[in-house]
């Protein structure tokens, strides 16, 4: 498992040479052809339609939300964890942002069911959905940490918890009147052709991917994950960092429930049922080791965009809609496995 | 090593590329018809689909049908937003949420599809061709004269619906209430609120028991409530003493039906649907108009009716 982080001595933390991150990325080098290879063959059986400008940019538009979570998810199975609570964190959190964005708007907006709230209000309203994400994701980090709680028991409790608060909070109706400049500039607007919130996401992955490999906040992540024992003897405060990085997530979930409400123009808390297995179903694809020490922000990103393409190919295609479920388990195995033949074959040498 | 790969990646990628920048062509034929359920695997949506094939091929027209792994805005739009990349002549949807789906289906719409809707409706219909439903209400009303008649005007009736927010569900029970004020002989509970969790549904009827020994009938206004509703008759001993009112005819509760555990059963009639959005479909792309609202069938299977209990069960038996 690790190369990368075993030597947790700080003084050699962002001395990466360009080998060492491009073996790192590698770790979901497979997987990367396999994206190249299924776009290849949609936009090839269907080169006006999934090929399209219009397609591509609702693909990237429908990874988006599902990457913000992923990448909070990264971090944490880095350093052994596992977080089933991120979906109803989005959902709790966006309820929180779109009442307290309610409750600060003043008229309704011009088109159907939203606010004329200003952009103040929704900065109040961001600040409180990422600051209930993080809130979130510091009781998951103190159980875990402090309490010694397994991570998937404590984020199971967690993710009924979080949900059923925002049923309460709302009587489990939607709270449907959400901001229009929210909607129209962050949902389906677009700067220079890039739809903003595809941009969101592109700058989350950027700082995530720099954090991860190039701090030593991220280092630090690696070695608790590598090695808990060997971080705490180095030096390391595991039970700090491990905190940290359940806020971390907590704080993304927060920010991808107002990319939700933007999205949708409504909070969706019946959905999102699914998110974690998606997220950690993309984390594992992207080369991230369930048992923790090795992952990438960039193989990430491409297990993102597999189910998100495979889905869109299939209904182009027009294939029957049970044969998607199959597809999308098999491809989750296969990838894994011919990632771990590749990473035998290595350590071989 | 690292560097073959990342060749082999970059050949890929130049080629798609080119594949990319070469794609240019006709859209598909005025004859391709999308259909998008509001969920995999629903019985009640399969029979809908079986409806819609059978219909369009005798159309001649071009159907592919999809569905989400969930009944939920954030499962669906991914697949709303494949089908508009798709381009077809026309799409029919399941909304899964009333508000959520307005800007997708609006962009199908905008990019030339005829958008129709069937099942469920969504709030913003300015851009639909026609909402295919039923009249939720006018079902209410149904089961509240069956439940009469088959009380003999009297007794005391509680009703297992869905916590507010679901509008089919809602107007079910608005209908129920409002028509069961008719009878004076009846003394109405109130609602219990279950979603979709048999096991509740159940716990609801046997504690509902222990309060109103003298409970003499119970409505549910969809499949799960009745199905845990009859289990907890069962678990009480009084199944056939409390009359059961059930809408929807799933294949359990046809079952529950022809044993007696449920005396009516209010059904809608899915393949219909499905036909009739077909035909919708095919007048909208030969041009013509269509009222905002299409309404289909509902029907009222009494009790001995087992071969109507047979015909109006949901069931998605046509070839894929």
């Amino acid at each position: 498992m690790s190369m990368t982080t075993s030597d947790p001595d700080t003084d050699h933390s962002d001395r990466h040479t360009l080998g060492e991150i491009l073996g790192r990325a590698l770790g979901g080098g497979w997987i990367f052809i396999l994206l190249i290879v299924l776009i290849a063959i949609f936009a090839a059986m269907r080169p006006t339609q999934f090929a399209s400008s219009y397609n591509l940019s609702t693909l990237a538009i429908n990874a988006a939300i599902l990457l913000v979570l992923a990448i909070g998810q990264t971090f944490v199975i880095i350093t052994a964890g596992i977080d089933l609570a991120v979906g109803s964190v989005l959902v709790f959190s966006s309820v929180a942002a779109a009442s307290t964005m309610l409750a600060l708007s003043g008229s309704a907006g011009s088109s159907y069911g939203t606010t004329d709230a200003s952009w103040g209000v929704i900065a109040i309203g961001t600040l409180v959905g990422v600051g209930t994400g993080a809130a979130w994701g510091l009781l998951n980090g103190l159980l875990v940490a402090f309490a010694r709680i397994p991570a998937l028991i404590v984020t199971l409790g967690t993710f009924g918890m979080s949900l059923g608060f925002a049923q309460i909070v709302t009587g489990g109706q939607d709270v449907r009147a959400v901001p229009e400049r929210l909607v129209d500039v962050i949902g389906s607007g677009s700067v220079a052709g890039v739809p903003s919130l595809v941009l969101i996401a592109v700058a989350v992955a950027i700082v995530a991917g720099i954090a991860l490999h190039l701090t030593r906040f991220g280092m630090r992540t690696f070695a608790i994950g590598s090695n808990a024992e060997g971080a705490r003897r180095a030096g390391i405060a595991v039970r700090k960092q491990t905190l940290k990085v359940y806020m971390l997530a907590g704080a993304l979930s927060g920010l991808a429930g107002i990319m939700s409400i933007a999205r949708f123009a409504t909070t969706t808390i019946g959905g999102h049922a699914g998110d974690n297995l998606a997220t950690i179903s993309a984390v594992v694809l992207g080369g991230t080791s369930l048992f923790g020490g090795v992952g990438t922000i960039v193989g990430t990103v491409i297990g993102v965009f597999i189910p998100v393409v495979l889905l869109n190919g299939f209904v182009i295609l027009g294939i029957p809609p049970f044969w998607q479920t199959v597809t999308m388990g098999a491809v989750l195995i296969l990838a894994v496995w011919i990632d771990q033949l590749k990473r035998r074959a290595r350590e071989r040498g | 090593m690292f560097a073959r790969a990342w060749t082999k990646t970059w050949i890929a990628g130049a080629s798609l590329v080119a594949l990319a920048a070469a794609s240019t062509g006709a859209q598909a034929a005025g004859k391709d018809v999308s259909l998008v359920l509001g969920v995999k695997g629903s019985p009640f949506y399969d029979a809908l689909a079986c409806g819609a094939k059978d219909e369009a091929k005798k159309l001649g027209l071009d159907l592919t049908v999809s569905a989400p792994d969930q009944f939920a805005a954030d499962s669906q739009i991914p697949v709303i937003d494949a089908v508009t990349a798709r381009g077809p002549a026309a799409a029919v949807v399941v909304p899964t949420d009333t508000q959520a789906l307005i800007r997708p289906m609006a962009q199908l719409a905008k990019r030339g599809a005829k958008v129709l809707t069937v099942d469920q409706t969504i709030a913003d219909t300015s851009f639909i061709q026609t909402q295919i439903v039923t009249d939720n209400e006018q079902g209410g009303r149904l089961a509240a004269d069956a439940m009469n008649e088959l009380l003999g005007g009297k007794g005391s009736v509680m009703m297992i619906t869905q916590p507010p927010g679901s509008a089919g569900q809602d107007a079910r029970a608005k209908g129920f209430e409002e028509e069961l004020k008719k009878y004076s002989g009846i003394t109405y509970l109130g609602p219990q609120y279950q979603s979709d969790d048999p096991q509740k549904a159940a716990e609801i009827v046997t504690s509902a028991l222990s309060a109103h020994p003298d409970l003499a009938g119970v409505f549910s206004t969809n499949d799960q409530g009745a199905i845990g509703g009859i289990t907890g008759l069962k678990q009480a001993a009084a199944t056939g003493k409390v009359k059961f009112v059930a809408y929807d005819s799933a294949t359990a509760e046809v079952a529950a039906f022809k044993n007696g555990a449920i005396s009516v059963l209010i059904a809608q009639n899915p393949k219909q649907e499905g036909e009739v959005a077909m035909q919708s479909v095919k007048r909208v792309l030969d041009g013509g108009k269509l009222e905002k609202t299409t309404l289909t069938e509902i029907a009222v299977i009494k009790p001995g009716e087992n071969a109507k209990a047979d015909q109006y069960e949901y069931k998605g038996n046509c070839a894929q």
